[in-house]
Protein backbone atom coordinates (compact mmCIF):
# COMPACT_ATOMS: atom_id res chain seq x y z
CA UNK A 1 0.00 0.00 0.00
CA UNK A 2 1.25 3.49 -0.75
CA UNK A 3 1.24 5.90 2.15
CA UNK A 4 -0.57 9.17 1.49
CA UNK A 5 0.63 10.94 4.61
CA UNK A 6 4.19 10.52 5.80
CA UNK A 7 5.15 12.14 9.10
CA UNK A 8 8.80 11.93 10.09
CA UNK A 9 10.12 12.86 13.51
CA UNK A 10 7.96 15.94 13.96
CA UNK A 11 8.54 18.30 16.89
CA UNK A 12 6.38 21.24 17.85
CA UNK A 13 7.08 23.89 20.45
CA UNK A 14 4.60 26.48 21.70
CA UNK A 15 6.97 28.81 23.51
CA UNK A 16 8.28 26.63 26.31
CA UNK A 17 5.71 23.90 25.85
CA UNK A 18 7.01 20.94 23.89
CA UNK A 19 3.74 19.76 22.38
CA UNK A 20 5.01 17.15 19.93
CA UNK A 21 8.15 15.19 20.77
CA UNK A 22 9.30 13.33 17.72
CA UNK A 23 6.17 11.88 16.13
CA UNK A 24 6.57 9.58 13.15
CA UNK A 25 3.58 8.07 11.41
CA UNK A 26 2.58 6.67 8.02
CA UNK A 27 -1.01 6.73 6.93
CA UNK A 28 -2.10 4.55 4.02
CA UNK A 29 -4.44 5.56 1.28
CA UNK A 30 -8.00 4.68 2.24
CA UNK A 31 -7.09 4.08 5.85
CA UNK A 32 -9.20 5.27 8.75
CA UNK A 33 -6.93 6.18 11.64
CA UNK A 34 -8.26 7.18 15.03
CA UNK A 35 -6.06 9.11 17.45
CA UNK A 36 -6.94 8.97 21.14
CA UNK A 37 -5.22 10.30 24.22
CA UNK A 38 -5.71 12.59 27.21
CA UNK A 39 -6.16 16.31 26.68
CA UNK A 40 -2.89 18.12 26.08
CA UNK A 41 -1.30 15.01 24.60
CA UNK A 42 -0.75 16.66 21.23
CA UNK A 43 -3.46 14.90 19.17
CA UNK A 44 -5.03 18.06 17.81
CA UNK A 45 -1.64 19.67 17.30
CA UNK A 46 -0.55 16.70 15.19
CA UNK A 47 -3.72 16.93 13.13
CA UNK A 48 -3.28 20.67 12.65
CA UNK A 49 0.33 20.15 11.57
CA UNK A 50 -0.83 17.84 8.78
CA UNK A 51 -2.60 20.66 6.96
CA UNK A 52 -0.25 23.31 8.25
CA UNK A 53 -2.61 25.23 10.48
CA UNK A 54 0.37 24.90 12.78
CA UNK A 55 3.94 24.94 11.52
CA UNK A 56 5.93 22.10 12.95
CA UNK A 57 9.18 23.22 14.57
CA UNK A 58 11.22 20.42 13.04
CA UNK A 59 10.70 17.22 11.08
CA UNK A 60 8.97 16.47 7.80
CA UNK A 61 5.36 16.06 6.79
CA UNK A 62 4.79 14.81 3.27
CA UNK A 63 1.21 14.72 2.06
CA UNK A 64 0.42 13.11 -1.28
CA UNK A 65 4.07 13.33 -2.28
CA UNK A 66 4.31 17.07 -1.57
CA UNK A 67 6.42 18.38 1.26
CA UNK A 68 4.73 21.16 3.18
CA UNK A 69 7.28 23.92 3.30
CA UNK A 70 6.35 26.89 1.13
CA UNK A 71 3.29 29.11 1.03
CA UNK A 72 2.53 28.18 -2.58
CA UNK A 73 2.18 24.47 -2.06
CA UNK A 74 0.44 24.84 1.31
CA UNK A 75 -2.67 26.17 -0.40
CA UNK A 76 -2.39 23.48 -3.06
CA UNK A 77 -2.10 20.71 -0.49
CA UNK A 78 -4.86 22.12 1.67
CA UNK A 79 -7.28 21.78 -1.23
CA UNK A 80 -6.68 18.05 -1.04
CA UNK A 81 -7.23 17.90 2.73
CA UNK A 82 -10.64 18.49 4.24
CA UNK A 83 -10.77 19.51 7.87
CA UNK A 84 -13.66 19.27 10.31
CA UNK A 85 -13.40 21.21 13.56
CA UNK A 86 -14.74 20.65 17.03
CA UNK A 87 -16.54 24.01 16.91
CA UNK A 88 -17.87 23.53 13.33
CA UNK A 89 -16.60 26.94 12.20
CA UNK A 90 -19.29 27.46 9.60
CA UNK A 91 -19.09 30.91 8.03
CA UNK A 92 -21.62 32.75 10.18
CA UNK A 93 -22.56 35.42 7.65
CA UNK A 94 -23.39 32.98 4.84
CA UNK A 95 -26.24 30.56 4.22
CA UNK A 96 -25.56 26.83 4.29
CA UNK A 97 -25.50 26.81 0.48
CA UNK A 98 -23.01 29.70 0.31
CA UNK A 99 -20.86 28.00 2.93
CA UNK A 100 -20.53 25.06 0.56
CA UNK A 101 -20.17 27.14 -2.60
CA UNK A 102 -17.67 29.83 -1.54
CA UNK A 103 -14.42 27.87 -1.63
CA UNK A 104 -15.52 25.86 -4.66
CA UNK A 105 -15.85 29.11 -6.56
CA UNK A 106 -12.75 30.97 -5.44
CA UNK A 107 -10.36 28.06 -4.91
CA UNK A 108 -11.57 25.37 -7.32
CA UNK A 109 -12.80 28.03 -9.82
CA UNK A 110 -16.04 26.19 -10.43
CA UNK A 111 -18.99 27.86 -12.07
CA UNK A 112 -21.77 28.90 -9.71
CA UNK A 113 -24.27 26.44 -11.16
CA UNK A 114 -21.87 23.51 -10.97
CA UNK A 115 -20.85 24.41 -7.42
CA UNK A 116 -24.49 24.63 -6.32
CA UNK A 117 -25.27 21.22 -7.78
CA UNK A 118 -22.31 19.65 -6.00
CA UNK A 119 -23.36 21.39 -2.79
CA UNK A 120 -26.94 20.19 -3.03
CA UNK A 121 -25.86 16.60 -3.66
CA UNK A 122 -23.61 16.72 -0.61
CA UNK A 123 -26.37 18.19 1.53
CA UNK A 124 -28.55 15.27 0.43
CA UNK A 125 -25.75 12.92 1.36
CA UNK A 126 -25.50 14.34 4.89
CA UNK A 127 -29.28 14.33 5.13
CA UNK A 128 -30.24 18.02 5.27
CA UNK A 129 -30.95 19.28 1.73
CA UNK A 130 -33.91 21.27 3.08
CA UNK A 131 -31.56 23.49 5.10
CA UNK A 132 -29.71 24.89 2.07
CA UNK A 133 -30.99 28.42 2.47
CA UNK A 134 -30.85 28.93 6.22
CA UNK A 135 -28.02 30.46 8.21
CA UNK A 136 -25.80 28.41 10.53
CA UNK A 137 -27.29 29.89 13.72
CA UNK A 138 -30.65 28.38 12.76
CA UNK A 139 -29.22 24.83 12.83
CA UNK A 140 -28.59 22.43 15.69
CA UNK A 141 -25.02 21.49 16.52
CA UNK A 142 -25.33 18.14 14.80
CA UNK A 143 -26.72 19.74 11.66
CA UNK A 144 -23.96 22.36 11.70
CA UNK A 145 -21.32 19.68 11.92
CA UNK A 146 -22.88 17.75 9.04
CA UNK A 147 -22.82 20.93 6.96
CA UNK A 148 -19.17 21.39 7.93
CA UNK A 149 -18.41 17.87 6.68
CA UNK A 150 -20.28 18.58 3.44
CA UNK A 151 -18.36 21.85 3.05
CA UNK A 152 -15.05 20.02 3.32
CA UNK A 153 -16.21 17.29 0.92
CA UNK A 154 -17.27 19.85 -1.69
CA UNK A 155 -13.60 20.45 -2.42
CA UNK A 156 -13.17 16.77 -3.36
CA UNK A 157 -10.43 16.18 -0.82
CA UNK A 158 -8.33 13.03 -0.87
CA UNK A 159 -7.92 13.12 2.90
CA UNK A 160 -10.31 14.16 5.66
CA UNK A 161 -9.13 15.29 9.08
CA UNK A 162 -11.57 15.33 11.99
CA UNK A 163 -10.60 17.25 15.13
CA UNK A 164 -12.91 16.02 17.90
CA UNK A 165 -15.96 16.37 15.63
CA UNK A 166 -18.50 15.26 18.24
CA UNK A 167 -17.04 16.77 21.42
CA UNK A 168 -19.17 19.91 21.27
CA UNK A 169 -22.40 18.04 20.56
CA UNK A 170 -25.30 16.95 22.73
CA UNK A 171 -25.31 13.16 23.15
CA UNK A 172 -28.34 12.66 20.94
CA UNK A 173 -26.73 14.51 18.06
CA UNK A 174 -23.48 12.57 18.12
CA UNK A 175 -24.95 9.62 16.24
CA UNK A 176 -26.10 11.62 13.23
CA UNK A 177 -22.57 12.94 12.75
CA UNK A 178 -20.92 9.57 13.33
CA UNK A 179 -23.26 7.96 10.79
CA UNK A 180 -22.07 10.41 8.15
CA UNK A 181 -18.45 9.67 9.07
CA UNK A 182 -19.04 5.91 8.94
CA UNK A 183 -20.59 6.20 5.48
CA UNK A 184 -17.57 8.18 4.38
CA UNK A 185 -15.21 5.55 5.77
CA UNK A 186 -17.08 2.82 3.86
CA UNK A 187 -16.54 4.76 0.61
CA UNK A 188 -12.80 4.43 1.14
CA UNK A 189 -11.96 7.98 2.18
CA UNK A 190 -8.64 8.40 3.94
CA UNK A 191 -9.56 9.70 7.37
CA UNK A 192 -7.59 10.82 10.40
CA UNK A 193 -9.91 11.23 13.34
CA UNK A 194 -9.14 12.65 16.76
CA UNK A 195 -12.03 11.38 18.84
CA UNK A 196 -12.98 9.51 21.95
CA UNK A 197 -15.91 7.82 20.26
CA UNK A 198 -14.78 4.26 20.83
CA UNK A 199 -17.82 2.88 19.05
CA UNK A 200 -16.78 4.69 15.89
CA UNK A 201 -13.18 3.57 16.32
CA UNK A 202 -14.28 -0.05 16.66
CA UNK A 203 -16.56 0.12 13.63
CA UNK A 204 -14.39 2.08 11.21
CA UNK A 205 -10.76 2.29 12.28
CA UNK A 206 -8.07 0.00 11.01
CA UNK A 207 -5.60 1.37 13.54
CA UNK A 208 -5.83 3.33 16.74
CA UNK A 209 -3.01 5.48 17.97
CA UNK A 210 -2.66 6.36 21.61
CA UNK A 211 -0.80 9.60 22.27
CA UNK A 212 0.53 10.91 25.55
CA UNK A 213 2.76 13.90 26.27
CA UNK A 214 3.46 14.61 22.63
CA UNK A 215 4.46 11.08 21.70
CA UNK A 216 2.82 8.07 20.13
CA UNK A 217 2.81 5.60 22.97
CA UNK A 218 1.06 2.73 21.29
CA UNK A 219 -0.62 1.76 18.04
CA UNK A 220 -2.76 -1.26 17.28
CA UNK A 221 -6.00 -2.35 15.64
CA UNK A 222 -8.96 -1.34 17.81
CA UNK A 223 -9.89 -4.77 19.20
CA UNK A 224 -6.29 -5.43 20.24
CA UNK A 225 -5.78 -1.99 21.80
CA UNK A 226 -9.08 -2.17 23.66
CA UNK A 227 -8.61 -5.67 25.01
CA UNK A 228 -4.89 -5.86 25.69
CA UNK A 229 -3.10 -2.51 25.80
CA UNK A 230 0.64 -2.77 26.37
CA UNK A 231 1.25 0.33 28.48
CA UNK A 232 -0.07 1.11 31.96
CA UNK A 233 -0.87 4.65 30.77
CA UNK A 234 -3.01 3.34 27.92
CA UNK A 235 -4.81 0.93 30.25
CA UNK A 236 -5.60 3.72 32.72
CA UNK A 237 -6.87 6.01 29.97
CA UNK A 238 -9.00 3.37 28.28
CA UNK A 239 -10.51 2.22 31.56
CA UNK A 240 -11.80 5.77 32.06
CA UNK A 241 -13.01 6.31 28.51
CA UNK A 242 -14.60 2.89 28.00
CA UNK A 243 -16.52 3.15 31.26
CA UNK A 244 -18.83 5.70 29.71
CA UNK B 1 -25.04 43.16 -0.46
CA UNK B 2 -26.50 41.71 2.72
CA UNK B 3 -29.89 40.16 2.93
CA UNK B 4 -32.25 41.11 5.66
CA UNK B 5 -33.85 38.45 7.81
CA UNK B 6 -36.76 38.68 10.10
CA UNK B 7 -36.10 37.49 13.64
CA UNK B 8 -37.73 34.17 14.43
CA UNK B 9 -39.16 35.28 17.74
CA UNK B 10 -40.82 38.51 18.56
CA UNK B 11 -38.00 40.34 20.31
CA UNK B 12 -40.22 43.20 21.31
CA UNK B 13 -42.48 40.80 23.12
CA UNK B 14 -39.61 39.29 25.11
CA UNK B 15 -37.81 42.45 26.09
CA UNK B 16 -40.71 44.75 26.57
CA UNK B 17 -39.72 47.76 28.62
CA UNK B 18 -42.44 50.39 28.62
CA UNK B 19 -41.41 53.50 26.75
CA UNK B 20 -38.22 51.95 25.39
CA UNK B 21 -39.50 50.22 22.26
CA UNK B 22 -37.61 50.78 19.00
CA UNK B 23 -40.80 52.35 17.68
CA UNK B 24 -40.71 55.12 20.25
CA UNK B 25 -37.04 55.88 19.55
CA UNK B 26 -37.99 56.29 15.93
CA UNK B 27 -40.68 58.80 16.90
CA UNK B 28 -38.33 60.78 19.09
CA UNK B 29 -35.95 61.07 16.20
CA UNK B 30 -38.65 62.24 13.80
CA UNK B 31 -39.77 64.80 16.34
CA UNK B 32 -36.21 66.05 16.67
CA UNK B 33 -35.76 66.41 12.92
CA UNK B 34 -39.15 68.06 12.57
CA UNK B 35 -38.23 70.41 15.36
CA UNK B 36 -34.85 71.40 13.93
CA UNK B 37 -36.07 71.70 10.35
CA UNK B 38 -39.16 73.53 11.61
CA UNK B 39 -37.11 76.05 13.54
CA UNK B 40 -34.92 76.68 10.49
CA UNK B 41 -37.96 77.20 8.24
CA UNK B 42 -39.83 79.38 10.73
CA UNK B 43 -36.77 81.56 11.31
CA UNK B 44 -36.10 81.96 7.57
CA UNK B 45 -39.70 82.74 6.75
CA UNK B 46 -40.51 85.07 9.61
CA UNK B 47 -37.16 86.81 9.66
CA UNK B 48 -35.61 86.46 6.19
CA UNK B 49 -33.20 89.17 7.27
CA UNK B 50 -30.87 87.89 8.61
CA UNK B 51 -31.75 84.14 8.68
CA UNK B 52 -32.55 83.49 5.02
CA UNK B 53 -29.58 85.66 4.06
CA UNK B 54 -27.34 83.56 6.31
CA UNK B 55 -28.55 80.34 4.69
CA UNK B 56 -27.96 81.73 1.21
CA UNK B 57 -24.52 82.93 2.25
CA UNK B 58 -23.32 79.70 3.89
CA UNK B 59 -24.82 77.38 1.25
CA UNK B 60 -21.47 76.92 -0.54
CA UNK B 61 -19.88 76.18 2.81
CA UNK B 62 -22.50 73.56 3.54
CA UNK B 63 -21.71 71.85 0.22
CA UNK B 64 -17.99 71.91 1.00
CA UNK B 65 -18.56 70.47 4.45
CA UNK B 66 -20.59 67.59 2.99
CA UNK B 67 -18.09 67.05 0.18
CA UNK B 68 -15.11 67.07 2.55
CA UNK B 69 -16.77 64.67 4.96
CA UNK B 70 -17.95 62.16 2.37
CA UNK B 71 -14.72 62.12 0.34
CA UNK B 72 -12.54 61.96 3.44
CA UNK B 73 -14.63 59.19 4.91
CA UNK B 74 -14.27 56.98 1.83
CA UNK B 75 -10.50 57.26 2.17
CA UNK B 76 -10.69 56.85 5.95
CA UNK B 77 -12.42 53.49 5.40
CA UNK B 78 -9.62 52.39 3.07
CA UNK B 79 -6.75 53.67 5.22
CA UNK B 80 -8.40 52.19 8.29
CA UNK B 81 -8.65 48.78 6.65
CA UNK B 82 -4.99 48.85 5.64
CA UNK B 83 -3.98 50.13 9.09
CA UNK B 84 -6.10 47.50 10.82
CA UNK B 85 -4.64 44.69 8.71
CA UNK B 86 -1.18 46.12 9.44
CA UNK B 87 -1.86 46.13 13.16
CA UNK B 88 -2.68 42.42 13.17
CA UNK B 89 0.04 41.50 10.66
CA UNK B 90 2.61 38.96 11.78
CA UNK B 91 5.18 40.71 9.58
CA UNK B 92 7.15 42.75 12.12
CA UNK B 93 7.98 45.65 9.83
CA UNK B 94 4.40 46.12 8.62
CA UNK B 95 3.17 45.78 12.19
CA UNK B 96 5.70 48.35 13.43
CA UNK B 97 4.78 50.88 10.74
CA UNK B 98 1.05 50.48 11.44
CA UNK B 99 1.54 50.73 15.19
CA UNK B 100 3.75 53.81 14.90
CA UNK B 101 1.22 55.48 12.63
CA UNK B 102 -1.68 54.81 14.97
CA UNK B 103 0.14 55.80 18.15
CA UNK B 104 1.72 58.97 16.73
CA UNK B 105 -1.43 60.26 15.11
CA UNK B 106 -3.64 59.56 18.09
CA UNK B 107 -1.28 61.51 20.33
CA UNK B 108 -1.53 64.80 18.43
CA UNK B 109 -4.62 67.05 18.37
CA UNK B 110 -6.41 67.13 15.03
CA UNK B 111 -6.23 70.92 14.93
CA UNK B 112 -2.44 70.82 15.25
CA UNK B 113 -2.25 68.13 12.57
CA UNK B 114 -4.34 70.18 10.15
CA UNK B 115 -2.17 73.24 10.73
CA UNK B 116 0.94 71.11 10.22
CA UNK B 117 -0.34 69.75 6.90
CA UNK B 118 -1.28 73.22 5.70
CA UNK B 119 1.74 75.25 6.82
CA UNK B 120 4.61 72.82 7.40
CA UNK B 121 4.05 70.10 4.81
CA UNK B 122 4.23 72.36 1.72
CA UNK B 123 7.48 73.89 2.99
CA UNK B 124 8.99 70.42 3.36
CA UNK B 125 7.93 69.57 -0.19
CA UNK B 126 9.44 72.85 -1.45
CA UNK B 127 12.70 72.15 0.36
CA UNK B 128 12.90 68.67 -1.14
CA UNK B 129 12.23 70.26 -4.52
CA UNK B 130 15.10 72.68 -4.04
CA UNK B 131 17.53 69.95 -3.02
CA UNK B 132 16.57 67.65 -5.84
CA UNK B 133 16.14 70.50 -8.39
CA UNK B 134 12.67 69.34 -9.32
CA UNK B 135 10.90 72.61 -10.03
CA UNK B 136 7.40 71.10 -9.77
CA UNK B 137 8.08 70.31 -6.13
CA UNK B 138 10.01 73.51 -5.40
CA UNK B 139 7.03 75.59 -6.53
CA UNK B 140 4.49 73.43 -4.71
CA UNK B 141 1.55 75.38 -3.31
CA UNK B 142 -0.89 73.70 -0.97
CA UNK B 143 -4.45 73.36 -2.22
CA UNK B 144 -6.50 74.03 0.89
CA UNK B 145 -9.19 71.42 0.21
CA UNK B 146 -6.66 68.78 -0.78
CA UNK B 147 -4.62 69.42 2.35
CA UNK B 148 -7.73 69.37 4.49
CA UNK B 149 -8.73 65.97 3.10
CA UNK B 150 -5.21 64.61 3.63
CA UNK B 151 -5.19 65.88 7.20
CA UNK B 152 -8.62 64.50 8.05
CA UNK B 153 -7.91 61.13 6.41
CA UNK B 154 -4.51 60.83 8.08
CA UNK B 155 -5.97 61.47 11.52
CA UNK B 156 -9.24 59.58 11.25
CA UNK B 157 -7.53 56.70 9.44
CA UNK B 158 -5.57 56.01 12.61
CA UNK B 159 -8.66 55.82 14.78
CA UNK B 160 -10.40 53.75 12.12
CA UNK B 161 -7.43 51.33 12.07
CA UNK B 162 -8.07 50.52 15.69
CA UNK B 163 -11.76 49.97 15.00
CA UNK B 164 -10.95 47.61 12.14
CA UNK B 165 -8.39 45.80 14.29
CA UNK B 166 -10.91 45.27 17.05
CA UNK B 167 -13.53 44.16 14.53
CA UNK B 168 -11.24 41.64 12.84
CA UNK B 169 -10.13 40.30 16.20
CA UNK B 170 -13.75 39.89 17.28
CA UNK B 171 -14.27 37.30 14.53
CA UNK B 172 -13.49 33.87 16.04
CA UNK B 173 -10.14 32.44 14.94
CA UNK B 174 -11.88 29.30 13.70
CA UNK B 175 -13.42 31.27 10.84
CA UNK B 176 -9.99 32.05 9.40
CA UNK B 177 -8.80 28.50 10.07
CA UNK B 178 -11.79 26.97 8.34
CA UNK B 179 -11.30 29.23 5.33
CA UNK B 180 -7.59 28.45 5.15
CA UNK B 181 -8.23 24.72 5.52
CA UNK B 182 -10.41 24.90 2.39
CA UNK B 183 -7.39 26.15 0.46
CA UNK B 184 -8.12 29.89 0.50
CA UNK B 185 -5.16 32.23 0.72
CA UNK B 186 -4.87 34.65 3.66
CA UNK B 187 -6.28 37.51 1.61
CA UNK B 188 -9.10 35.45 0.11
CA UNK B 189 -10.08 34.35 3.61
CA UNK B 190 -9.90 37.95 4.87
CA UNK B 191 -11.95 39.28 2.00
CA UNK B 192 -14.65 36.62 1.81
CA UNK B 193 -14.92 35.37 5.38
CA UNK B 194 -13.38 37.58 8.08
CA UNK B 195 -13.95 41.14 6.85
CA UNK B 196 -17.64 40.70 5.96
CA UNK B 197 -18.22 39.57 9.54
CA UNK B 198 -15.92 42.19 11.06
CA UNK B 199 -17.64 45.00 9.17
CA UNK B 200 -20.99 44.15 10.69
CA UNK B 201 -19.46 44.25 14.15
CA UNK B 202 -17.79 47.61 13.60
CA UNK B 203 -20.72 49.35 11.94
CA UNK B 204 -21.85 51.23 15.07
CA UNK B 205 -18.40 52.68 15.88
CA UNK B 206 -17.80 53.38 12.19
CA UNK B 207 -21.06 55.30 12.08
CA UNK B 208 -19.95 57.28 15.12
CA UNK B 209 -16.69 58.08 13.37
CA UNK B 210 -18.60 59.44 10.40
CA UNK B 211 -20.58 61.77 12.61
CA UNK B 212 -17.43 62.83 14.50
CA UNK B 213 -15.70 63.49 11.20
CA UNK B 214 -18.62 65.60 10.06
CA UNK B 215 -18.32 67.73 13.17
CA UNK B 216 -14.52 67.83 13.25
CA UNK B 217 -14.47 68.93 9.62
CA UNK B 218 -15.34 72.36 11.04
CA UNK B 219 -11.67 72.55 12.13
CA UNK B 220 -10.59 72.90 8.51
CA UNK B 221 -11.98 76.43 8.64
CA UNK B 222 -8.63 77.47 10.18
CA UNK B 223 -6.69 76.32 7.11
CA UNK B 224 -8.48 78.48 4.57
CA UNK B 225 -11.18 76.03 3.53
CA UNK B 226 -14.47 77.85 3.04
CA UNK B 227 -16.60 75.28 4.84
CA UNK B 228 -19.81 75.89 6.73
CA UNK B 229 -18.03 77.20 9.83
CA UNK B 230 -15.75 79.53 7.90
CA UNK B 231 -18.61 80.91 5.85
CA UNK B 232 -20.44 81.59 9.08
CA UNK B 233 -17.47 83.52 10.39
CA UNK B 234 -17.25 85.50 7.16
CA UNK B 235 -20.90 86.44 7.41
CA UNK B 236 -20.47 87.51 11.01
CA UNK B 237 -17.44 89.64 10.08
CA UNK B 238 -19.56 91.77 7.76
CA UNK B 239 -22.89 91.77 9.55
CA UNK B 240 -21.91 91.64 13.25
CA UNK B 241 -24.73 89.38 14.38
CA UNK B 242 -23.12 86.44 16.24
CA UNK B 243 -26.31 85.08 17.81
CA UNK B 244 -28.18 84.68 14.54
CA UNK B 245 -25.19 83.36 12.54
CA UNK B 246 -23.96 80.78 15.00
CA UNK B 247 -27.44 79.59 15.92
CA UNK B 248 -28.15 78.95 12.24
CA UNK B 249 -24.78 77.26 11.67
CA UNK B 250 -25.38 75.05 14.71
CA UNK B 251 -28.86 74.12 13.43
CA UNK B 252 -27.47 73.22 10.01
CA UNK B 253 -24.82 70.96 11.56
CA UNK B 254 -27.55 69.41 13.68
CA UNK B 255 -29.63 68.54 10.62
CA UNK B 256 -26.60 66.87 9.02
CA UNK B 257 -25.69 64.83 12.09
CA UNK B 258 -29.27 63.76 12.83
CA UNK B 259 -29.71 62.54 9.28
CA UNK B 260 -26.34 60.75 9.34
CA UNK B 261 -27.24 59.04 12.59
CA UNK B 262 -30.44 57.79 11.04
CA UNK B 263 -28.72 56.49 7.93
CA UNK B 264 -26.18 54.67 10.09
CA UNK B 265 -28.98 53.17 12.14
CA UNK B 266 -30.78 52.05 9.00
CA UNK B 267 -27.66 50.33 7.64
CA UNK B 268 -27.09 48.64 10.98
CA UNK B 269 -30.57 47.20 11.04
CA UNK B 270 -30.28 45.93 7.49
CA UNK B 271 -26.98 44.12 8.02
CA UNK B 272 -27.69 42.56 11.39
CA UNK B 273 -26.86 38.87 11.64
CA UNK B 274 -26.61 36.31 14.38
CA UNK B 275 -23.80 34.01 15.30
Amino acid sequence: MESIINIENVHKHFGRVHALRGVSLQIQKGEVLVIVGPSGSGKSTLLRCINHLEDCSSGNIIVDGIQLDSAQNINAVRQEIGMVFQSFNLFAHLTVMDNLVLAQKIVRKRKKQEAREIALNLLKKVGIPEKANVHPYQLSGGQQQRVAIARALAMNPRIMLFDEPTSALDPEMIKEVLDVMLALAKEGMTMVVVSHEMGFARAAAKRIIFMDEGQILEEAPPDILFTSPKHERTKLFLSKVLQQ
Amino acid sequence: MFTRREPKIDEQELTHIPGAEPQSRMDVWWWLVALVVGVIIILSVTMPDPYWNIIKFVRDGLKITIFLTVVSFVFVLLVGMLGGLGRISKNRIINLIATLYVELVRGVPLLVQLIWWYYAFPVIIQQIGKWTHISALAEYQANAIFVAIVGLVFCYGAYMSEIYRAGIQSVPKGQMEAARSLGMSYFQAMRHVVLPQAIRVILPPVGNEFISLLKDSSLVSVVAVADLTRRGREFMATHFNPIEVWTMVALLYLVLTLFSARIVNWIERRTKFER
